[in-house]
């Protein structure tokens, strides 16, 4: 764009400066570098792979392969310091993917790489590290789901013989054209988490990318527009605000942006402190709530479905010409896919409420379950009287997924792909499993059942406008959102079931009496006047 | 035959209307931040609620202060004297045009039961109330007072709640009693004009 | 000194004209999609009225931009984006104030980028939301 910049006389460049930033300002245009990659000689070639454009990039950028490396986003593990696991979506357990490790082809298109399609892939090579994903500008880069995080580069058929052809990325244009990450980046995996848009969090959708004001106030298009990284400060590759180490309860007041400090900058009060109501009783609130209890009234509220429960025992139903059945509900959304098993989705929705001080556990298929009751995927752990806690809003995901019947733990599957073990294509749970746990490195002892899941999810996108934040009423009144929540008293809602009995029985029993001994008063004094 | 006695000054009577007002206000109020029932909607019956609380606490402040710089505090004093005359006065007597065991003076304008009763407001009602209300105004704050361990919301609501319930109980009686009078209203004019209407 | 500084201001202006003429080049798809979402889609809202990026094809979008026969003529998509219309309407749409600055052939590119790019056989296809 500022190509001009490199033929200006040097003294027109300050003038220059201050001109360009107000045109910047002007067309909020957000391309404040001052480096021109189209002008780089070695970006001016036809790239035939992401890795050739990573090992130029890495020429200048000698120490952003390996930033990226020591980052979730590359490894995919998070050691936990609280109970000492090895998390991360290597490890952890959810109910949209049924594991990493056997699926990876597929998984892969979310991975800040190049070529992880299974547990060969070398960690430690830097031209593995896909620079493009995040550093996009054209909206062109894509990944294809199925090649291992590889993007397109010629027009081919994918999957093979299916004949469904992909475009090709131009991949010079890409990358003469990188700057920094947008929403649109970010967006590209974390809003289709779970396999599609909105699927997976309920807080984080593509209507996100471009969003008016009522779906979120920080990211709305036409205010304050913030990109993710305004509240995820990203230093040195490494993204804040991770929902693995969240901040419960943020007592401090607002953070310095750019000061030294190992606080989460991504929580609310970061920037807003601790009393930014105008109203002392809201700002005391927040000793029981988290800002986000109130202000993120409903979530999934972009237009985009979130998905609600997945029962994967229910796939596998093949119609009368034995192809794998999919079906779809009026507004198009899939709701059987013999591939998947069965889903329910939501818009608009309201969320649950718990009590969360920070600490969350994830279970992993190392972990022994209860298959008697729902088992809890995650567990958000919290207490009134912990001092910690604050009440946070969550979607619950529901689902029915296979578990080991001996070993009682939970199982991964293979499910995607094109082979004889994928559940996808030869519709056997018992070989899916076996090839799911043998890629996963971990037991499977034949038997296997269906258990009932449940997995938090904390809300905390989707901040609506003030005026939209929730009423009193919403929980201080008869059917309050809170009622489910222990250890809190809720005036309006909480009343005293036996004194108000008790109250109201002899306030009317009075007013009787008086009633009466009136009208004895009436009836006396008339006779009285008759004598 | 009848005559009048002077006997509520100016402030004591206009201290009478404000706090009728202020606790009838709160009533509805407060029962509605209750739950019981929607009127004003809980935020504005809230926001009433407390203001008509603070304004009620002033009052009672003049009030007290008024109470002791004129001695009319020796008014609440108790006595148990006449007191089964009165209740038998007003279980029997009242309805046989009996005449009424106790002579209101500038001295004593309260008949023993009132005293009893007003007392009985003004020393455990009141103070209840008005305690159990602070401590939920300043909720926010137990924790910085370090208060929390020894008190909880819903002890304080019950409290609170219950004081509301002794108030309406009185409420109601004491509208009643007041057309028990020489006349049906002579004791409501009595606390307009100030001169009580006595046989 | 004064002249000096009139020179380089003159420069300056036309190299921020030339900037203009530059970028106007390549269109700025992520601007063009707020003004197609906030703008066009003000009139254009609602079931069958709805004409979501993805209900043509990048050849049908250029052909379109192209003749420029908007309600088959009897409108033009210049007038919905030009300054004027922006001006009449920025009292109440927020997207149409926050560009008023953008020069109208800049902004044409960028709602023809994002109708490109969106496109059924577009690099990201795009629905209404
Ligand atoms: C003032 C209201 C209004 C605005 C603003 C507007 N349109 Fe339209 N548009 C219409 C109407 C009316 C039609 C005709 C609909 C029909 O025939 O059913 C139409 C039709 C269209 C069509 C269908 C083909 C045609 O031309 O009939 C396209 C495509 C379209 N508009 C694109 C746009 C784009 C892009 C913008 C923004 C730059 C825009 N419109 C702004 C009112 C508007
Ligand atoms: C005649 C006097 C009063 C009556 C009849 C009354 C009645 C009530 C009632 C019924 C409630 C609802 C209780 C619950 O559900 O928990 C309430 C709440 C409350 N009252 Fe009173 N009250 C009176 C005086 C006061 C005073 C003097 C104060 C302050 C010093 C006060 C402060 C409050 C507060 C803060 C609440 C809680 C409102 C909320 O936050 O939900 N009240 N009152």
């Amino acid at each position: 764009m500022r190509k001009e910049l490199l033929t200006m006389p040097m003294h027109c460049l300050f003038a220059w400066g201050v001109l360009a930033c107000a045109v910047g300002l002007l067309q909020g245009a957000a391309l404040a570098s001052t480096a021109d990659h189209s002008q780089f000689k070695g970006l001016q070639q036809d790239f035939k792979s992401g890795s050739a454009v990573t090992k130029i990039c890495l020429e200048c950028h000698t120490k952003a392969a390996g930033e990226v490396m020591a980052s979730k986003h590359w490894s995919w593990e998070w050691p936990d310091p609280h109970s000492k696991k090895m998390l991360g979506k290597q490890n952890v357990l959810t109910s949209f993917s049924l594991g990493i490790q056997s699926n990876n082809p597929v998984c892969s298109v979310c991975h800040v790489g190049y070529g992880w399609k299974d547990n060969n892939f070398d960690f430690t090579a830097q031209e593995n590290v896909d620079c493009l994903v995040c550093h996009d500008t054209t909206g062109t880069y894509r990944k294809q789901s199925g090649m291992a995080g590889h993007p397109p580069v010629v027009a081919m058929e994918f999957p093979p013989g299916s004949g469904n052809v992909v475009k090709p990325v131009d991949l010079k244009e890409v990358a003469q054209n990188v700057g920094k990450s947008s929403r649109d980046n970010c967006g590209a995996c974390h809003f289709y988490g779970g396999g599609g848009d909105g699927v997976k969090h309920g807080d984080l959708d593509s209507s996100l990318a471009a969003p008016e004001k009522d779906v979120d106030v920080h990211m709305n298009a036409l205010g304050l527009d913030f990109s993710c990284t305004e509240c995820h400060k990203t230093t040195r590759h490494q993204v804040a605000g991770s929902r693995y180490a969240l901040t419960a309860t943020d007592v401090h007041g607002a953070l310095m942006r750019g000061s030294k400090d190992d606080r989460n900058p991504s929580t609310c009060q970061a920037c807003h402190g601790n009393a930014s109501h105008k109203l002392a009783r809201l700002n005391r609130h927040a000793d029981k709530l988290a800002c986000q209890t109130c202000h993120i009234p409903q979530y999934a509220r972009g237009g985009i479905a979130t998905k609600l429960t997945w029962d994967w025992s229910a796939a596998g139903r093949k119609d009368k010409d034995g192809q794998p059945l999919v079906e779809k509900d009026a507004n198009g959304h899939v709701v059987y896919d013999a591939k998947k098993g069965s889903f329910t989705y939501g818009e608009n929705m309201v969320p649950d409420y718990f009590w969360f001080n920070g600490k969350v556990d994830h279970l992993t298929v190392s972990d022994k379950i209860d298959p008697t009751n729902s088992v809890p995927l995650n567990r958000f752990y919290g207490s009134p009287a912990d001092g910690a806690s604050r009440i946070w809003p969550f979607k619950v995901m529901r689902a029915t997924q296979p578990y080991d019947k001996v070993h009682m733990t939970m199982l991964k599957a293979h499910t995607t792909g094109n082979d004889e073990d994928s559940y996808g294509k030869s519709f056997d749970w018992h070989k899916a499993v076996t090839r799911g746990m043998q890629d996963a490195g971990k037991p499977f002892s034949g038997q296997m059942g269906f258990v009932e899941t449940e997995m938090s999810w904390p809300i905390t996108h989707m901040v609506a406008p003030k005026e939209q934040a929730l009423s009193c009423v919403a929980c201080h009144g008869a059917e309050s959102r809170l009622a489910k929540v222990p250890g809190i008293h809720l005036p309006g809602h909480h009343a005293h079931g036996w004194l108000d009995k008790l109250g109201w029985g002899l306030a009317w029993l009075t007013l009787l009496g008086v009633i009466v001994h009136g009208a004895g008063r009436a009836f006396t004094s008339r006779k009285g006047a008759r004598k | 035959m009848s005559e009048r006695i002077y006997v509520f000054p100016l402030f004591e009577r206009f201290w009478h209307w404000a706090q009728a007002i202020l606790i009838m206000l709160l009533l509805v109020t407060g029962f509605e931040a209750h739950g019981t029932y929607r009127l004003l909607g809980f935020e504005r019956a809230v926001d009433t609620h407390t203001a008509g609380a603070w304004a009620l606490i002033g009052l009672w402040v003049f009030a007290i202060f008024w109470h002791f710089t004129t001695g009319e505090w020796k008014q609440y004093i108790p006595t148990l004297q006449k007191v089964d005359a009165m209740i038998k006065y007003y279980v029997f007597g009242i309805f046989t045009n009996a005449p009424h065991p106790f002579r209101l003076t500038r001295l004593h304008k309260h008949n023993p039961l009132q005293r009893l009763a007003y007392l009985g407001v003004m020393l455990f009602i009141g103070p209840l109330l008005w305690f159990t209300g602070w401590l939920y105004i300043f909720y926010g704050y137990w924790a910085a007072w370090g208060w929390e361990q020894y008190l909880s919301l819903q002890w304080i609501s019950f409290f609170h709640t219950t004081g509301a319930f002794l108030m309406l109980l009185f409420l109601i009686v004491h509208v009643y009693l007041i057309t028990t009078g020489h006349t049906v209203l002579s004791h409501f004019k009595a606390m307009i004009t100030g001169w009580e209407e006595v046989d | 000194m004064k002249s000096h500084f009139s020179i380089l201001s003159g420069i300056t202006l036309g190299l921020l004209a030339l900037s203009f003429a530059g970028e106007a080049a390549d269109g700025d798809w992520k601007r063009g999609r707020v003004y197609y979402r906030f703008v066009c889609t003000d009139c254009h809202k609602g079931g069958s009225s709805e004409i979501p990026p993805n209900s043509r094809s990048m050849a049908e979008w250029k052909a379109y931009f192209q003749a420029d026969k908007h309600e088959k003529g009897k409108t033009s998509l210049k007038y919905y984006v030009s300054k004027a219309f922006r001006e009449s309407i920025k009292a109440k749409n927020q997207a149409a104030a926050k560009f008023i600055d953008v020069p109208e052939d800049q902004l044409m590119k960028d709602i023809e980028a994002f109708a490109i790019r969106g496109a059924k056989d577009g690099d990201a296809p795009a629905t209404c939301n």
